[in-house]
């Protein structure tokens, strides 16, 4: 019975139901707590123990999905090609408050991660975790960390950003929407950004500019921060 | 056939982006080089952003579905979530916090400075 179930179809399929009833419930609830990506996950995982298939089948048959990672962060770039007039309109102010935004991030996270004495492989799972998730997830393969710990610290950090999106920017006394937008695009990837779409048309513009350069600068700085 | 075509084309880059990768001395992550390949070729007009719109678009729009099977992998790590649950939530929250005041704060003094110089060149 199980071996009928050890093929790509079954973990392709069982994902496409999950993640549809995942974004249906998300569409009906409206609110950003109802995570489609969360919801897909716990629905999977509830299948896998009710019908007592084990979870190693549901890996096997569903990792050919993950070998699109590297086609969708390569259309990443058509993302910033279509942004490209308003990049160069304030180029200058976005490049570096992305490059400010990654190394602090990346800063933060070592520190708190010491503090509170996380182990070198949660480090390496959560280093990246601002960023937007197939390039998080490439750089958590690089450094040896766990990459499932990274998709669920991506959508806190993403749900995190999106629901708080308003707040920070007053409790940081951030008035300029690009800085805004900058802001959010960088400590909360799309997740964050959908937020920012609703705030403004620029704050989302820039947010969307944000996850991919923020992508590319975490790329290059995190072996600095991972000794 | 479009499709097709487009699919082999970005397969390709991303191929590519993994030689560039194998080669580089140090280690960078294939996806990444792919990502900036093909930003290179849309810049400089190489390759026009409709030889990819539909695939582009079909990648782009349902990406979360494609970090399902990475997500699920928590369910072998329960007992490494449950002993650093708390831990997690902190750095999250912490790092949040300090990305966002520091990235919008460094665009809004940034602003400040060019539009000083600006100012200055003007008079």
């Amino acid at each position: 019975m199980l071996e009928v179930l050890n093929t790509p179809l079954f973990g392709i399929t069982l994902s496409i139901i999950a993640f549809r009833i995942g974004l249906w419930v998300n569409r009906k609830i409206k609110h950003p707590l109802a995570n489609p990506l969360l919801i897909a996950m716990g629905l999977i995982a509830i299948i896998l123990v009710v019908f007592d298939i084990p979870f190693d089948i549901y890996e096997k048959s569903s990792s050919v999905i993950g070998l699109f990672l590297a086609p969708i962060t390569a259309v990443l770039a058509v993302s910033i090609y279509r942004q490209r007039a308003l990049l160069k309109e304030s180029l200058l102010p976005v490049l570096l408050g992305t490059l400010a935004g990654s190394v602090a991030s990346l800063l933060s996270i070592r520190w708190t991660c010491n503090l509170l004495g996380l182990d070198q492989v949660v480090l390496a799972s959560l280093m990246s975790k601002s960023v937007t998730t197939p390039i998080a997830i490439a750089i958590t393969e690089q450094f040896g960390g766990i990459p499932a710990l990274t998709v669920a610290s991506t959508v806190i950090s993403g749900t995190l950003g999106n629901l708080l999106a308003p707040l920070l920017a007053k409790m940081f006394f951030i008035s300029d929407p690009v800085a805004h937008g900058v802001g959010i695009g960088s400590c909360s990837h799309a997740l964050g950004t959908s937020k920012a779409l609703e705030i403004g048309e620029v704050e989302g513009a820039m947010s969307s500019i944000a996850i991919s350069l923020s992508g590319v600068f975490t790329v290059l700085l995190a072996p600095f921060f991972f000794l | 056939m479009k499709i097709l075509i487009q699919l082999g084309l970005l397969f390709g880059v991303c191929i590519l982006g993994d030689l560039v990768s194998f080669v580089l001395p140090f280690a960078f992550p294939g996806s990444v080089i792919s990502m900036l390949l093909m930003l290179f070729l849309l810049l400089s007009g190489l390759m026009k952003e409709s030889t990819i719109e539909e695939s582009a678009n079909f990648f782009l729009k349902n990406m979360t579905f494609f970090f399902i099977p990475f997500g699920v992998g928590i369910l072998r790590y329960a007992a490494l979530i449950r002993s650093v649950w708390w831990q997690l939530l902190v750095v999250n929250f912490v790092s949040l916090l300090v990305c966002f005041a520091v990235s919008s704060w460094t665009v809004v003094l940034v602003t400040r400075l060019q539009k000083l110089w600006g100012g200055r060149r003007n008079a």
